[in-house]
């Protein structure tokens, strides 16, 4: 174990070389022979299709179904958490070289399994073919950072001894974990918070979203394949009601949640109330909305603010909590930067995610289409939408599919809810501030503190947004999107989660307890 | 060494020394001399480097002086030694006068810079200089200079820039005196007017993972460009950018030179880096479409080291992607001779051009034209504006054919390039600054 190479991120697809593209449309067409993939519940060993099923289908063909998954129940939430509970001890008790050996099959499982994984998503998620890839590799870097995270931090920490005691700090595992994840990120997110339950010695219970539980279960797959045992980690496909079970049950430790704000207030609430037979605090680790700001000082290059404003805003159809939703723009170079990006917006084709020429692909269901179109009307009205995109090349968006096009809006009031709620779709706005002073207030006012964005080349300036800042990652002169674990830890403040940082040093230790133990060494006078 | 080589490398030292000798004398110019120096004391420290090349970045989003001069203290500020004359500066700066006085020296300064390597803020203001290098036995291509291209109205006006120039260059060029040296080749005649095109300004839609978006878009520009250029008898040049780019405008290029309508004009050029290591393949593409569609007058292909070292090595670094540029110079340069020596000897279907101030490649392109029995005026040399105008003066001096390549634009506009430029030119182990700093003729041109 010690002779593992030191972490380094997994290199994405080189889509720019044609060689490397040519691969692509095997990849999928392979993929579709197999659908609708069948996928069941694992409770521990038992695989079962369950009395109900429901279906994801393809948000940019939705009569194409996706997969057809078990529903799980109440009562299968907690047979998962009991075998959990009984796995635990045992999982815990082989070491985090063992856990470690096995993420990294894991992973190995994820890497043979690129191009089929990345094409499975562009079908459930419509994630366009380089953010699928993209997502693949940063499930195969959770699995190895926490491999190697787990092992360090199995070692302890360095306590100060004094002659005639011992002390050592040690951290063991909490339990068992549920994971409740989304579907925007349908293997890294899941995998992310799964790996660091699993690395830190606990046992999963995982409840994917409804939208993506095909890519949950290659997830599942991969770990069982890499070693790690199947009571160690269930699958639950299924809706809220499978959640709500997992977070009241007594059995549950930990609750590893990214989602909306409303789902986490209410995991937050439940988790703090203490079932009968319950001997635990739960603890919640939460990733939720974002509003993120990015803010274009007088001084900054518009050349590079353009593009990178509009690919951190429309990559995937703005579905990333990271996503740039508003541009607070020093009024001075307002006109201009409202003027390029609209230019920009304008020639972004919306499409299928398979074609690697999309800009914008659907969003993920039918109803996520009716709130985006739902504020794209109140930007209209609080405001002036001065660029749609999606409609230059042919007249239209293709006819079926949950397609938006790609929206920037100006000039809106202040008190619109446009310039407040997560849209969570291709919507942009833009607001002259005064100065980047003005647009620190306008950032203090905020719930949400997620992302958030800098184009500046003062010096000063750069060192003034970077003390003030709320968020819990900000980017200066580059796009906001596109954190790499190892790199960008990732995690909000505010409302906008726990402040835990994924892929980052501190994240495995919401997963774990520390324990201090401390022996006395004298005996009768005698140091032993 | 066999004995072919053993002559080549005779050669290449005999008329490398000859072009050494016929180099201006050093100094000649104060202010030039000047340059040099600031340039001298970039290279020697790197954070003082990139001070100041972040500082002249800056420059055209300043909004007035009291502005320049905070940035510039700014940057300076995170410079652990400032030189003392620096300092004074900096000193200078806790008042707003000073900082008034400051910030107009050093806006003057940039801007006197930033005049060294573009000829002139249009076309219009360009054509004095052009003009005068014509006379002095030099050819010109024109690039124009902008802000990135996002949108469709910039590459409508990038594009409309371009006709304007290609029009205006012509017609003045109508009235320069005959210079025979730039004017004809083996091949046939050289349009004297000649402008250097970026597909990346030509379309908003340059996309590295879906290539036909860009080429497709760019392609109906450039395209009436084309046409524009066989009616005035002028040469249009796609220059090369990224990698990111490269197979959009490779295959831009070879498709619309194909097409039956440009198939006898207008003089048209493509570009091949040879710090890419796949380089070699590349040429083979583009002698196999050369040999597979013949053209009148044929394409020139000018062969440079390539702009965009430091971005390619940095993208492939994060990216975790094999590097595609050569990280050592000295296989690069081996690669730009051993490319020479293919485009020599493929005359019969191409135009060859040699892109670089190094000396030694060069001579050595000089050397092994003559070796394969070619005349010396089917081949091109070509020099950038501000850092190869010693060379060119020998090269011409010499009864070659050399073309300068020249940037027109405003400051706002030419900075980026001039940024890259400066990069370039103060990089430790770039063969002007080698010759700056009086390394040995002789280290200067031995094989790499």
């Amino acid at each position: 174990m010690t002779d593992l190479p030191e972490f380094s991120n997994e290199p994405i697809l080189e889509l720019r070389r044609a060689s490397v593209r040519a691969g692509l449309a095997d990849a999928l067409a392979a993929v579709d022979e197999t659908l609708p993939l069948e996928v069941p519940a694992m409770i521990g060993g038992e695989v079962t299709p369950g009395s109900a099923s429901f279906e994801s289908s393809d948000p940019g063909e939705p009569s194409r179904v996706v997969a057809r998954a078990a529903r799980a129940t109440e009562d299968d939430a907690r047979a998962a958490v009991a075998i959990a509970s009984r796995a635990a001890p045992g999982w815990a008790a082989i070491g985090a070289e063992a856990r470690a050996q096995a993420l990294l099959g894991a992973a190995e499982w994820l890497r043979a399994r690129r191009l089929e994984l990345a094409a499975l998503e562009v079908r459930e998620c419509a994630k366009p073919w380089p953010e699928a890839d993209g997502d693949v590799c940063e499930a195969i870097d959770f699995l190895e950072y926490y491999a190697r995270a787990a092992v360090a931090l199995e070692a302890g920490r360095t306590l100060l001894q004094v002659p005639g005691e011992r002390n050592e700090l040690r951290y063991v595992p909490r339990g068992v974990v549920a994971v409740i994840s989304p579907w925007n990120f349908p293997l890294a997110i899941p995998c992310g918070m799964t790996a660091a339950a699993l690395a830190t010695g606990n046992a999963v219970v995982l409840k994917p979203a409804e939208q993506s539980p095909a890519c949950a279960l290659r997830l599942v797959q991969a770990l069982r394949a890499g070693g790690v045992p199947p009571e160690a980690i269930s699958l639950l496909p299924g809706f809220g009601e499978v959640g709500a079970a997992l977070v009241h049950d007594p059995g549950v430790h930990t609750i590893a949640f990214t989602g909306s704000l409303p789902v986490g207030l209410e995991i937050v609430r439940a988790a703090a109330e203490v079932a009968p037979g319950q001997r635990h605090l739960k603890r919640v680790v939460a990733e939720l909305g974002g509003k993120n700001c990015v803010i274009v000082a007088s001084d900054a290059d518009l050349d590079e603010a353009v593009p990178a404003i509009v690919s951190s805003a429309f990559v995937y159809a703005g579905q990333k909590c990271s996503a740039a939703a508003r541009v607070l723009v020093d009024e001075a170079i307002a006109d201009a930067l409202i003027e390029r990006v609209a230019g920009a917006v304008r020639v972004l084709v919306v499409g299928q995610a398979s074609s690697l020429g999309t800009d914008v692909p659907p969003v993920i269901e039918e109803a996520a289409a009716e709130r985006v179109n739902g504020y794209a009307e109140m930007a209209e009205r609080d405001g002036r939408i001065v660029a749609r995109g999606g409609e230059a090349a042919d007249g239209g968006l293709p006819e079926a599919g949950w397609f938006c096009p790609p929206i920037v809006a100006a000039d809106l009031a202040g008190d619109s809810p446009v310039l407040r709620e997560e849209v969570f779709g291709p919507l942009l706005t833009i607001e002259r501030v005064r100065d980047v002073d003005a647009a620190l207030e306008v950032l203090d006012g905020l719930p949400f503190a997620l992302t958030g964005g800098l184009f500046a080349r003062d010096p000063a300036v750069i060192r003034k947004v970077r003390e003030r800042t709320p968020v819990g990652n900000l980017y200066v002169n580059r796009g906001i999107t596109g954190a790499m674990v190892g790199r960008q830890p990732f995690g909000g403040n505010r409302l906008s989660g726990t402040g835990t940082k994924a892929g980052g040093p501190d994240y495995l230790l919401h997963f774990v307890e520390p324990r201090a133990v401390t022996e006395n060494t004298m005996r009768h006078g005698l140091v032993v | 060494m066999s004995t072919v080589q053993d002559s080549t490398e005779q050669e290449v030292r005999r008329i490398g020394a000859e072009l050494a000798d016929a180099f201006p004398s050093a100094g000649h110019s104060p202010m030039r001399a000047l340059d040099s120096r600031a340039m001298e004391l970039a290279a020697r420290d790197r954070e003082l480097k990139a001070a100041l090349f972040r500082f002249v970045d800056v420059v055209p989003a300043c909004r007035s002086l009291d502005d320049l001069a905070r940035h510039l203290t700014g940057f300076l500020e995170e410079v652990p030694e400032t030189p003392p004359s620096l300092a004074a500066a900096m000193r200078i700066a806790h008042t707003r006068p000073g900082r008034a006085a400051l910030g107009a020296a050093a806006a003057g300064g940039v801007k006197h810079m930033a005049h060294r390597f573009i000829v002139g803020e249009s076309p219009a203001a360009a054509l004095e200089v052009l003009r005068g290098l014509w006379k002095r036995g030099v050819a010109s291509t024109v690039d124009l200079l902008g802000e990135a291209t996002v949108t469709e109205a910039e590459a409508d006006n990038y594009a409309r820039r371009c006709t304007e120039a290609l029009e205006e260059i012509a017609r003045e060029a109508a009235r320069w005196p005959e210079r025979p040296v730039l004017e004809r080749d083996s091949a046939g005649r050289l349009p004297r007017a000649n402008v250097s095109v970026k597909v990346s300004a030509l379309t908003p839609l340059l996309r590295p993972d879906a290539p036909e978006r860009g080429r497709d878009d760019a392609a109906c520009r450039l395209r009436p460009l084309l046409r524009r250029a066989r009616e005035l008898d002028a040469h249009i040049h796609i220059d090369m950018e990224s990698l990111d780019s490269r197979e959009a405008v490779l295959e831009l290029v070879l498709g619309l030179l194909r097409e039956d309508e440009f198939r006898e004009g207008p003089s048209a050029g493509l570009v091949l880096q040879a710090y890419l290591r796949d380089s070699p393949e590349q040429l083979t593409t583009i002698l196999e479409w050369a040999r597979s569609c013949p053209r009148t007058p044929p394409v020139q292909i000018r062969l440079v080291k390539g702009a965009y070292w430091d971005h390619e090595l940095v993208e492939a670094r994060q990216h975790g992607w094999p590097t595609p540029v050569f990280e050592v110079k000295a296989d690069c340069d081996r690669n730009f001779e051993a490319l020479t020596r293919r485009l020599v000897h493929a005359r019969e279907l191409v135009r060859v051009a040699i892109g670089s101030h190094n000396l030694r490649s060069v001579a050595h392109a000089i050397a092994v034209s003559r070796q394969a029995g070619g005349s010396d005026q089917d081949l091109e040399l070509q020099v950038l504006r501000g850092l190869g105008d010693e060379l060119q003066d020998a090269l011409a001096a010499s009864g070659l054919r050399v073309r300068t390549y020249c940037p027109v634009g405003d400051l706002v506009a030419g900075m980026a390039y001039l940024v890259r430029r400066l990069l370039e030119n103060t990089s430790n182990d770039s063969f002007l600054h080698e010759q700056a700093t009086g390394t040995p003729l002789e280290e200067l041109l031995a094989a790499p």
